[in-house]
């Protein structure tokens, strides 16, 4: 079961890949608590800080007194908005500010902020603000949202700075659309239509390290440190609100407790910096769990997906139409790209020559959504995969055989027009479904799902530096940021591949704006695809120093010398050979070996398809795709769900460290039972969150990990280093999607609601209505 | 803010005389104070350490259990997995190991929650409560000391300092049974308990069922009566699902709707039902039932 106690000799018995077997360099101090965590850190006078949040989901302050809260013993500053440059901010859609000026939106929305002697101190300050609120209709319902007359949440929309491509105009934050062929004249030839709409409900990231961020100036230097996924974001972020040149911020991240997306973007920083600068002393903030849940521009959006899809006789796709609206919330956060790539996996990893999918992001009075692993892809694989088991039983065809028929292939086009020379889809669905025994004879209660998913490798900019000091041990310098993939500590075996050492052999200084080059961050999968290349480069030229060195001691040409084992040795005389560490000693008295890297981020592919509101989500770098296929158990008494067994297949390039990788398909393949099956952000009728703890949004455990095993398809190699692709948000794709479709075989139809608690579950068994659902209890 | 270590039930009384509030585990108290539900008290006696509280001990009349013991304890106690297999049942679902290692039998049946998990084992195994002051000592029916959620008839200086469960006649066999959405860190939506005597052909002798969060307090099945005599078959488990979601008075919130409540406690009344009753033949069904046979397909 999981997960075993050595993952490298359960990973050994599943696969026949040989596993590099060395120790996160991050691993020891986390596991014997040694490390430290932005929440564990101290300064000298440090001050402790609490927010004032709005309390309702939309209203205008028509009075604002801090005065009370300034005469309480121990306070030393009280900001709003009146006290920090006005500066409205956001990627995409300038919509928000760092505290509420006139109307608050959301309601976790910042008022006013209090640095104080004392926890208690500053709770007790923020209770004595007085703000009197004059209540606006709130927007909640997402199709309501979109009609005429409907309330705004921002009336000025058209006045903010909106980036170019950009389609945002009433309730609608971005609209995009992919359009390939004539989907409606296609549709009119198909000898079979099927429709399907579903509806996806909110959830959370819901990290175990709730965020703390400390701040501290020295003279017009600021440093912060915060537990955030991109500190380079984090960073512009402060420069933007407080307008302060980059050179004197440093942004650096402590251990950071997970992240799941929900830490990515610019939050709460310049917040306790603008505090710190006001009471001229250190200040930090730790948020609460129920903070955690109900403040940051992060939550999964909730999602409703129209889709209509036209096959031939033979069962081939002829076309396909969609219609997204997705919940984005008060502000628009990172959510930009969200419509196009929430069509693109609604369009799915199939061929579809004439598709036509249309995609709203919605404002409503909802905490805002951002990016969460993976954003809109669980869902929309969720909607599609279980509208593709519709369409299969529609035509009586094996809905495995029905992928197999229609999805992307080598040297096939897919739905956006981008053409695929190599594809791992269907070596994915021939070895997941081989994983669970896909097809043999199951008791009654018992089914297996299956279903496919496909993301993008994001190409962008990323730096590091690479030196070897006098002793032969190697540093990487990198602006790459750990969330607890592994990704980073993944950067030591590229290294050392390139210089014949050992990845225990190299430390790492990362997580520090001021140290590192620029690098994105935990976020889009990206850190060994993009930071790799770096990395890579940054060592080869390091290799180039130390062979020079190696040849001029061995009295042979630079190009004959090979690094491995720790030596440069000639080729073809193994004997002729010089450790690194003696090379590193000699270099250490002149030119020192020091490498830096960067590299071209790979261009994006063309894309066949018409796009409004393009926002590059249409055509992918390196496109991952999966297979999961699911082995459940449903107790039709209750209408709970266990998960039993999962094969995963996952076509994400070459695999650099495959004790990682598992790691990265157990976790997000556990995250997707909890997608599927337990986590759900229930709203009441005003858009106020009701679960923002532990014990009411349930998580999945330890304990219910289902057995999961894991074949990585190697044969359509990436544009990252070695071949690599991206790999941390693939396993969050088609997992609730899989489990739905072993459902649906056990109830007869699909649940059309995710997450498929057993209370729904259960009703459509009794073919009862969803009266007693709690979402729907909450309107009532 | 006080703050006082007891090392015996007296010394503890006596704090309690003065106002303090008693403090075991901590997993109720500290969590819901956490929780902005109820501040901490500002003056507390640490009950954890008080050697009385601690011991489970067995004489003619039945068991007696400290009340500081623990549901890591209950759950690998031979005397209760063997013969009070309910109550183990119920101490192996509560919270997490780390909340079994620290939270008390004492704790869970003063918090008064009507989704405690060792409420209804307790009331079908005919436990009876023993509450102490500085002055007396009183012991009482578990249906009466709960008046309502999260709240007791016990007086601010009484201390709960033991329950009592009498010992039990030969072919006796009982069991808690909890819906439940995971394997850790769940609280009840609906549970229900059973113990089950039969004769030596088979046929019940004794029944008591007693049902978790679907009632103001743990609440006891009635009517149970017209089940005597006859055989554990499908026939008489239906009629205990039906007493059960009859009885029950459910409400609908976060965690589930009253419908559905007022069925899956039927459901767990059934199951509960034939699992004591297997224990009752002398089938050995593993602590808890509801990983042995497949609550909420658990297999």
């Amino acid at each position: 079961m999981f997960p075993p106690p050595d993952p490298v000799s359960y990973y050994q018995a599943m696969t026949a890949v040989d596993v590099p077997r060395f120790v996160r360099a991050d691993g020891p101090d986390k596991v014997t608590g040694s490390g430290r965590y932005a929440a564990d850190l101290q300064q000298p006078g440090m001050l402790h800080a609490k927010f004032l949040y709005a309390g309702r989901t939309h209203a205008r302050i028509t009075r604002l007194n801090t005065e009370p809260a300034r005469t309480i013993p121990g306070v030393l500053a009280v900001l709003t908005a009146a006290d920090v440059p006005d500066v409205r901010y956001s990627p995409g859609v300038a919509d928000r500010r760092l505290f509420a000026t006139d109307v608050v939106r959301y309601e976790s929305e910042i008022v006013a902020a209090v640095a104080a002697t004392s926890v208690e101190a500053a709770e007790a300050a923020v209770a004595a603000i007085e703000v009197d609120y004059e209540p606006l209709e709130p927007v909640t319902e997402l199709e309501a949202a979109l009609a005429d007359g409907s309330p705004l949440v921002h009336p000025d929309l058209d006045s903010y700075d909106i980036d170019d491509g950009i389609v945002a105009h009433g309730n609608t934050a971005g609209f995009s659309s992919i359009e390939l062929g004539d989907a409606p004249a296609a549709m009119a030839t198909a000898a079979t239509v099927v429709s399907s709409c579903y509806v996806a409900d909110s959830c959370h990231a819901a990290p175990i390290e709730p965020r703390a961020i400390v701040a501290q100036w020295e003279g017009e230097k600021l440093t912060v440190w915060s537990s955030t996924q991109v500190p380079f974001d984090a960073r512009a972020g402060i420069c933007q609100t407080l307008q302060l040149p980059t050179n004197r911020v440093r942004v650096i991240v402590p251990h950071l407790g997970g992240g799941f997306g929900g830490k990515c973007g610019f939050h709460f920083e310049a917040h306790i910096a603008a505090l710190a600068r006001a009471a001229r002393r250190p200040v930090k903030l730790v948020f609460s769990r129920r903070e955690e849940f109900m403040v940051p521009d992060r939550r999964r959006e909730g999602m409703i997906v129209d889709i209509t899809t036209g096959l031939d006789d033979n069962g081939h796709i002829v076309a396909r139409t969609g219609w997204i609206a997705i919940d984005n919330g008060a502000y628009i956060a990172d959510c930009a790209f969200f419509p196009q790539l929430a069509a693109m996996h609604v369009a799915g990893p199939y061929q579809v020559p004439n598709l036509q999918v249309e995609a709203h992001l919605v404002y409503t009075n909802h905490q805002p959504s951002g990016s969460v692993r993976a954003p809109t892809a669980p869902q929309a694989c969720w909607a599609l995969e279980s509208h593709t088991d519709e369409l299969a039983a529609t035509i009586g065809m094996d809905p495995v055989e029905f992928r197999r028929l229609n999805g992307i292939d080598n040297d096939t086009v897919g739905p956006s027009g981008q053409h695929y020379e190599r594809t791992g889809l269907q070596e994915c669905i021939t070895a997941a479904t081989e994983l669970v025994g896909y097809g043999r004879d199951l008791p009654e209660d018992e089914a297996i799902g299956v279903a496919i998913g496909w993301w993008p490798s994001f190409s962008m900019p990323a730096g590091a530096y690479v030196k070897i000091d006098d002793d032969g041990a190697g540093q990487i310098i990198t602006g790459a940021q750990e969330c607890g993939t592994g990704a980073v500590m993944t950067l030591r075996q590229l290294a050392a591949d390139e210089l014949g050492m050992d990845p225990e052999d190299f430390q790492l200084v990362y997580q520090d704006t001021s140290a590192g080059p620029y690098d994105t961050g935990a976020t889009g999968s990206q850190t060994l695809f993009n930071n790799g290349r770096a990395v890579v480069g940054a060592a080869r030229q390091v290799a180039e120093q130390l062979k020079a060195l190696a040849a001029g001691q061995l009295e042979a040409a630079p190009a004959d010398i090979v690094l491995a084992d720790g030596v440069g040795s000639v080729v073809g005389s193994p004997g002729a050979s010089v450790s690194i560490a003696e090379l590193a000693a000699t270099a250490a008295g002149g030119e020192l070996l020091l490498g830096h890297g960067s590299g071209s981020p790979t261009q994006a592919p063309e894309v066949g398809a018409t796009c409004v509101g393009d926002q590059g989500m249409a055509a992918w770098v390196s496109p991952q795709v999966s297979c999961h296929a699911v082995h459940i158990r449903l107790d039709p008494d209750t209408g709970v769900v266990r998960v039993l067994k999962v094969g995963a297949a996952h076509d994400s390039g070459r695999i650099i460290n495959p004790m990682g990788a598992l790691g990265q398909v157990h976790g997000g393949v556990i995250m997707g039972v909890g997608q599927a099956l337990t986590e759900i952000t229930v709203y009441d009728h005003d858009g106020h969150q009701l679960n923002p703890m532990l014990l009411e949004y349930k998580l999945q455990t330890a304990a219910d990990g289902p057995e999961i095993e894991v074949k990585f398809i190697e044969s359509a190699p990436g544009d990252g280093p070695g071949g690599a692709k991206g790999l941390a948000e693939a396993p969050n794709v088609a997992t609730a999607a899989a489990i739905a479709n072993g459902l649906a075989r056990l109830i007869g139809h699909p649940v059309r609601h995710l997450p498929m608690t057993a209370e729904r579950v259960w009703t459509e068994l009794t073919g009862g209505i969803d009266s007693t659902d709690a979402t729907k209890r909450q309107e009532a | 803010m006080a703050f006082t270590i007891a090392t015996t039930v007296d010394e503890a009384l006596e704090r309690l005389a003065d106002g303090a509030r008693p403090v075991a585990g901590g997993t109720d108290l500290v969590v819901g104070a956490r929780q902005g539900k109820v501040p901490l008290p500002h003056d507390l006696v640490a009950i954890d350490r008080v050697d009385e509280l601690l011991t489970i001990g067995q004489d003619d009349h039945g068991a007696r259990i400290g009340a500081g013991v623990t549901h890591d304890r209950l759950l690998s106690n031979p005397l209760i997995v063997g013969d009070y297999t309910a109550l183990a049942d119920g101490a192996a679902l509560i919270g997490s190991p780390a909340t079994r290692h620290v939270g008390t039998i004492g704790g869970n049946v003063m918090n008064g929650s009507p989704a405690m998990d060792t409420g209804a084992p307790l009331v079908v195994l005919g436990a009876r409560i023993e509450l102490r002051s500085a002055t007396t000592t009183r012991l009482v029916d578990p249906l009466e000391l709960w008046t309502g959620p999260g709240t007791t008839s016990a007086r601010t200086d009484e201390l709960c300092t033991a329950c009592l469960l009498p010992a039990l006649p030969a072919r006796t066999g009982s069991a808690y049974v909890r819906l439940e959405f995971r394997r850790a860190m769940e609280i009840a939506v609906v549970g229900a308990a059973a113990l089950v005597r039969l004769d030596e052909s088979g046929s019940v002798l004794d029944l008591h069922i007693a049902l978790t969060a679907v009632a103001p307090t743990i609440m006891a099945v009635e009517g149970t009566e017209v089940l005597m005599g006859r055989t554990v078959d499908d026939n008489l488990t239906d009629q205990v699902a039906a007493l059960a979601s009859e009885q029950a008075s459910p409400i609908s919130d976060l965690r589930a709707g009253d419908r559905y409540r007022r069925h899956t406690v039927g459901v767990m009344a059934r199951r509960a039902v034939q699992a004591a009753a297997q224990r009752a033949q002398g089938t050995m069904i593993d602590v808890p039932v509801n990983r042995a046979i497949g609550i909420g397909a658990a297999r």
